[in-house]
């Protein structure tokens, strides 16, 4: 067959299902959305949310995409969150340096992670990634009291930005649009990831692990760089949150952290890309409204989430993407 | 010689799936395995792909000792196998299928390039499915290949990996006749026009011995015999082990 | 400080007595997961359900022995109720919806306990029979403490009877070994396990009601007890009863010896160990092949 042909087929052929474009799509809209945020919610709500739902990509990178399932990311967060303000309150250094040491805390801990667990399927991988986290929360809490100021929370001065240009970040619309662009790189960077080479072997290790391994791929450094990639991402986000609450606390690396990003990517759809960012919103919203009604929230949290596995085990983003599916297959051939 | 394994042997415990067995293939040849239920076709086959280490002897390619090496080395190495139950990546399109096991020769750390944007790969991606004969149908989702299909699909990931060498393991189970006759044409292009080197095993004779250069009879683990085809058929021990007294030596 | 045998050996029991809540812990969470394959994220609950129930029913019936029992069997029930309403429609999904089940419950069940009970933590006295310590030389030897280092091995061997000797015991083995197969012999798998989950959330419920006069009983008293659970189990090997058994002996002693020497790292003692032992042996000190 000739040359010509075959570029003709190559461009005849659709590569990217519906799903993927679909999730552009929506990336772009969730991403106007936040543009809008601070005037819909009160400022800390939504920066809280920029936050989160970076966390809870992060959180998905490993559990939906890569099928590990983690219980200890309040480790990346809460190591990325004292990493940022550590090297501020001890190296009196600037802002972009506090996130890239944040990036490096959370990285870090997750390559440990990694090198402990790394081959370990399922429950195992998850106990010891909470185990982890754990040990991390009790070593902030005493035995390193001196350096993380334990309880108390290790407390920031007021930060400002003076590159590229300035900006107050005690102001909260300047911080919460500070905290945007950062959480909106880091989506554009993920779906990059995602689209990229490493992205397309994690799905085949995803559709049959067995299958793809005897192709070639090395399935234990492609997991190890994904945990690593988890970590970086949440390390970022903790280091937002650090200049965002003006501290590093303990809290952060307590296990219900971890907990609550497991509900909250669930909630928005644990197989689709921006699910965990829109079951962040709608998780962190509900919890503001209905926490000044009712001190039960625990209790209506719980029954909600088991409620969600039984029913709508999808999430929200997940079903809507799954009715759609459904609607689109009489028309496929 | 290609590939070869000297005094190969898999023991599970007392079994001793595969004993002693001397194999060897050269460069662009046709091998069958063939032999009765438990012979050890398939230890034998998973210790040449590397899912098995062997207990003793060792298995050698291209003068390289890969006996210890594990599944995705020897696969990086050349050696490539396909499933006898079919294993593909059921949710992905079969172009996707093919191009994926494509990219683990090019690329599989790399986070930022987009992944359809290597037009080299997406060009192999399309030989080979025309190769396999499905090149019409890869915006399909894998799933819903009819069931020969996807076994031209299996062929297709394993070629996709650029084998030197390709194990095949009952590329033809489950397949009606018609289906059987086209395969086995297909495979023996393969050999002709990929100059492939390729290693079968096959539970239908007529497969065998129509597209075969040399065939290897195991037995209770061990080898019974090994030549070609036309002396296996005629051969009467083996007649007595697998084909039963009394029958036909095959015809070309 | 100065270590005499005498102290040492306090500590040794009191490691030991330790370890015996964390051996019931991890014994119910081992065997669980064998059977179920499920990491039961709510074990933790379980052993805090055990501890109120216990602070209930020995207010009701004012005998701690009597109160022990009825706790261990309603909390049993809780647990089957639990395993066979909602737990059961998740097997055989994605590994990890059962687990978020569990997790679920964990949420769920101590908002409850806390709305009934307040936050106020219950007081659960020793029995009569147990209180105080006997002498013996020099030695102090908490009654209580012993009780529970003699339970322990108790519930071990009769848990080693159970699956071994008993009929059920072999089919739980079976079915941890091989669902399938069991179902073909004709036996209804599912009863077995709503059995084998009773028996898991059994043992973390005794593991609570016997530590409900030494502990503080709060609402969340069981959270981090799931977690600890999980690291004896990881240390003692995924699958293996008898690991979970060493395991939660050997945590003992860790957190006895560490509370005494350098208190501060109590906590993260727990976590160094699993991950030292991770480190000298990944699969824990008997875990399987294949079953990780």
């Amino acid at each position: 067959m000739n040359a010509k042909k075959q570029t003709n087929e190559v461009a005849a052929y659709k590569p990217h299902s519906w799903q993927t474009a679909l999730e552009f799509r929506a990336m772009w809209a969730v991403l106007a959305l936040g543009i809008v945020l601070p005037f819909l919610v009160s400022k800390p709500l939504a920066t809280e949310i920029m936050i989160y739902a970076l966390f809870a990509l992060a959180f998905n990178l490993l559990l939906g995409h890569t099928g590990m399932i983690s219980f200890g990311h309040a480790g990346y967060l809460g190591v990325g969150s004292y990493a940022g303000a550590m090297v501020v309150f001890y190296g009196g250094v600037g802002v972009w340096v506090s996130l890239l040491a944040a990036m490096a805390g959370g990285a870090l801990v997750a390559a440990v992670v990694g090198l402990l667990a790394v081959k370990r399927k399922g429950a195992y991988f998850a106990m010891i990634s909470l185990a982890i986290a754990q040990m991390l929360y009790f070593l902030a809490l005493s035995p390193f009291k001196r350096w993380t100021e334990g309880e108390d929370s290790l407390k920031l001065p007021p930060l400002s930005v003076d590159f590229p240009f300035h900006l107050n970040l005690s102001d909260q619309t300047q911080l919460y649009f500070f905290v945007f662009v950062i959480v909106a790189l880091a989506v554009l960077a993920q779906w990059r990831l995602l689209n990229s080479p490493f992205g397309h072997a994690l799905k085949g290790i995803r559709e049959n692990e067995d299958r793809i391994r005897a192709c070639g791929f090395n399935i234990t450094r492609i997991k190890f760089l994904s945990i690593i990639y988890s970590g970086l991402f949440s390390g970022l986000a903790g280091g937002l949150l650090a200049i965002y609450l003006g501290a590093a606390s303990v809290t952060t690396l307590f296990w219900m952290t971890s907990g609550v990003v497991v509900m909250q990517t669930v909630l928005g759809g644990t197989h689709t890309f921006m699910g965990p960012f829109i079951g962040t919103m709608v998780f962190l919203y509900l919890r503001n409204n209905i926490s000044n009604y009712t001190d039960r929230w625990e209790m209506w949290v719980g029954a909600m989430f088991m409620a969600l596995i039984l029913l709508f085990p999808e999430g929200i983003w997940g079903t809507v993407m799954q009715k759609i599916g459904e609607r689109r297959r009489p028309s496929a051939s | 010689m290609l590939l070869q394994t000297n005094g190969v042997c898999k023991y599970f415990g007392g079994l001793k799936a595969v004993d002693q067995v001397d194999f060897s293939i050269e460069q662009g040849k046709l091998k069958s395995i063939i032999g009765p239920n438990g012979a050890g076709k398939t230890t034998f086959f998973n210790l040449v792909s590397g899912l098995y280490k062997p207990t003793h002897g060792q298995v050698t390619f291209q003068g390289k000792d890969v006996s210890h090496a594990s599944m995705n080395e020897r696969s990086q190495l050349g050696i490539t196998k396909t499933y006898q139950i079919t294993s593909i990546f059921p949710r992905l399109s079969v172009f996707e299928n093919v191009r994926l096991s494509a990219q683990s020769r090019v690329s599989m750390f790399n986070s930022w390039r987009k992944a359809y944007s290597y037009s080299a790969m997406n060009n192999r991606t399309m030989e080979i499915l025309e190769h396999v004969g499905l090149a019409d149908q890869q915006g399909r989702t894998a799933s819903e290949l009819s069931h020969g299909e996807k076994r031209y699909l299996e062929i297709g990931i394993a070629l996709a990996t650029e084998p030197t060498i390709l194990l095949l393991d009952e590329p033809t189970a489950g397949m009606s006749p018609a289906e059987t006759v086209e395969a086995t044409h297909l495979i023996r292009k393969l050999s002709n026009e990929l100059k492939l080197t390729i290693i079968l095993i096959e539970h239908d004779i007529s497969v065998v011995m129509g597209i075969s250069d040399e065939v290897m009879v195991l037995h209770e683990g061990k080898k019974l015999a090994e030549d070609t085809p036309e002396k296996i058929s005629a051969n009467e021990t083996v007649q007595n082990v697998y084909l039963g007294k009394g029958a036909e030596p095959c015809s070309r | 400080m100065e270590l005499s045998w005498e102290i040492i050996l306090m500590q040794v029991i009191m490691g030991l007595a330790l370890g015996a809540i964390y051996v019931l812990l991890a014994s119910g969470l081992s065997i669980i997961f064998g059977l179920l394959d499920v990491l039961n994220f709510a074990h933790g609950t379980f052993y805090m359900l055990g501890a109120y129930a216990t602070f209930v029913a020995i207010s009701l019936c004012g005998n701690f022995w009597v109160g022990i029992i009825a706790a261990v069997v309603i909390v049993s029930l809780i647990g089957a109720l639990f395993e066979m309403t909602l737990l059961k429609r998740l097997y055989g999904t994605d590994q990890i919806y059962p687990l978020l089940m569990c997790f679920g419950l964990s949420i769920f069940l101590p908002d409850i306990i806390k709305m009934i009970f307040g936050l106020v933590g219950k007081v659960v006295d020793y029995p009569s029979l147990l209180q105080g310590a006997t002498f013996v030389d020099n030695l102090i030897l908490p009654k209580y403490r012993i009780f529970l280092v003699v339970l322990m091995a108790v519930v071990l061997l009769a848990l080693y009877l159970f699956m071994k000797k008993t009929s059920i015991g072999m089919i739980i083995r079976a079915a941890t070994r091989d669902r399938l197969m069991v179902n073909c012999l004709g036996i209804n798998v599912s009863r077995v396990w709503t059995v084998g989950f009773m028996l898991g959330v059994g043992l973390a419920a005794l593991a609570g009601a016997v530590a409900a006069p030494m502990v503080q009983t709060i609402p969340n008293m069981g959270d981090e007890m799931t977690i600890e659970a999980f690291v004896v189990v990881v240390i003692g090997g995924l699958g293996s009863l008898g690991g979970a058994a060493l395991g939660g002996l050997i945590l003992g002693q860790v957190v006895s010896f560490v509370s005494l020497l350098a208190p501060d790292w109590s906590n993260v003692s727990i976590f160094l160990t699993m991950a030292l032992i991770l480190v000298l042996r990944p699969r824990g000190l008997f875990g399987e092949e294949g079953r990780d």
